[in-house]
């Protein structure tokens, strides 16, 4: 069969204008693995930036800046940024260097074989720029980990038990809650998104289900992400996680892969 | 490939809240025209600008340099964000198909601010003046208001498959003007 069919899909689906049955269709394609389609709505995404960047730019209100540095100072402790042993990530720093020092040899080296230069170079800058990406993935989950120790310290906090639901029973999951701090979701068993998609987690009050972040699953099938604190520390009766985009959704539309008992 | 953007996501991931301020001052005098664009109010736009980077913020760890450039990932995300907007704002009525038509309209009939919307328009006319107007028309209306192919077709009384060809066309010579000036 011809791929033209879904070149047409694919860039209707790039503007958001793909509904019905054939959305549904699509995503099933995609989710199958297409590469033609991924590199069509890879380059759709950047000729729209583009589109994006071609008018004027517009300075935003001020305001705006300063009320986001504002939450993000204090939402966000200090430490995630700097300071603060890590050892795990000392770790791979160190590795870093080991690498850094093997360039540094294979560079001497390749300078008296020529013909070696090229590959060398080319791995081990591949190398370093693989050790910078896990380092970054590390240094992430180190401060999961601490900032979840240091809720644990706390008397108020509560532990809740998720279960797999429809699509993936065998999951499980725990969430380390805090009514003030808000907290982590922590899951396992729970099998990767398909491309384009994310695990949206949601906490449950009153009122509407509000969407508390996306995250994604290492090939180990197990996550771990930070849940914001509600508004005002209304109570959370429920936890869930359902399927959703990977820009994720402001209210549920996937389905629900994981949720809390009442 | 321009990667100081690329870079500066990595920081933020790991926690780096200067980085985050030189990504703001890089992203959003780009995706603030096309917030405000789709929600047409500055104190909407504003807001909605903040969340946009709020969540980049939060989700810079999940970003994949391989998926795509920085920009794309900002502009994707503010566009999703603004149409929830105007959604959101918009839902409280009965269809919702009628409540879109009726927010499309609005430039014409009601103009709180002429030149501002001008300047507004004249911000995403730029480059979408060298498609030809059915093509143009096509992803005006599916980009910038969030509707359907089948609303689309409803609106301009068209059959589906022009409406869809006529985007794809769209977006493959919006893609050759990428191509050719990367």
């Amino acid at each position: 069969m011809t791929h033209e069919p879904y070149d047409t899909l694919a860039a209707t689906y790039a503007v958001g204008a793909l509904d019905g049955q054939e959305r549904a269709d699509f995503e099933r394609h995609l989710a199958d693995g297409c590469d033609v389609c991924e590199a069509i709505l890879r380059e759709s995404a950047e000729a729209l930036a583009a589109l994006a960047r071609s008018g004027p730019p517009m300075v935003p209100p001020p305001a705006v800046k300063e009320e986001l540095m504002r939450r993000l100072a204090a939402t966000t402790p200090a430490r995630r940024g700097a300071a603060r042993p890590r050892p795990l990530v000392w770790a791979v720093g160190t590795a870093a260097a080991v690498i850094a020092a093997a360039a540094f040899i294979g560079t001497y080296v390749a300078a008296r074989y020529e013909a070696q230069l090229g590959v060398m170079a080319r791995e081990s800058a591949a190398l370093r720029a693989k050790v910078e990406r896990e380092m970054a993935v590390l240094r992430e989950q180190t401060d999961v980990y601490a900032n979840a120790a240091d809720l644990l310290r706390d008397p108020q906090t509560q532990i809740v038990t998720l279960r797999g639901l429809g699509p993936s029973p065998e999951a499980t999951g725990r969430v380390v809650w805090h009514p003030v701090k808000g907290g982590y979701v922590f899951v396992a068993n729970l099998p990767a998104a398909p491309p384009g998609m994310a695990y949206e987690i949601w906490t449950i009050g009153d009122g509407a289900p509000r969407p508390a972040g996306l995250f994604q699953v290492d090939p180990s099938k197990r996550g771990a992400h930070r849940i914001d604190p509600v508004e005002g520390g209304k109570p959370v009766k429920v936890f869930a996680v359902t399927l959703e985009t990977s820009t994720g959704v402001p209210t549920p539309q996937g389905p629900m892969v994981l949720a809390s008992a009442k | 490939m321009a990667t100081i953007g690329a870079d500066l996501v990595r920081q933020m991931a790991a926690g780096d809240r200067e980085a985050f301020a030189v990504f703001y001052d890089r992203y959003a005098p780009v995706v603030f025209p096309l917030i405000l664009r789709i929600v047409r109010e500055r104190a909407d736009a504003s807001d909605v600008l903040q969340e946009v980077f709020w969540e980049a913020w939060r989700d810079a760890p999940a970003y994949d340099a391989a998926r795509g450039s920085p920009e794309a990932w900002m502009v994707t995300r503010a566009r999703t964000r603004a149409l929830d907007r105007i959604r959101a704002t918009r839902r409280r009525g009965d269809t919702f198909v009628a409540p879109l038509d009726e927010g499309l309209a609005a430039p014409h009939e009601s103009a709180p601010d002429a030149a501002e919307r001008a300047a507004d328009r004249g911000t995403v006319m730029s480059a979408l003046d060298r498609l030809p107007d059915v093509q143009r028309e096509v992803i005006e209306l599916a980009y910038y208001a969030g509707l359907t192919q089948t609303e689309i077709a409803e609106r301009l009384k068209q059959p589906l498959g022009t409406v869809k060809t006529r985007i794809r066309l769209a977006l493959e010579r919006l893609r050759a003007v990428v191509k050719t000036s990367a």
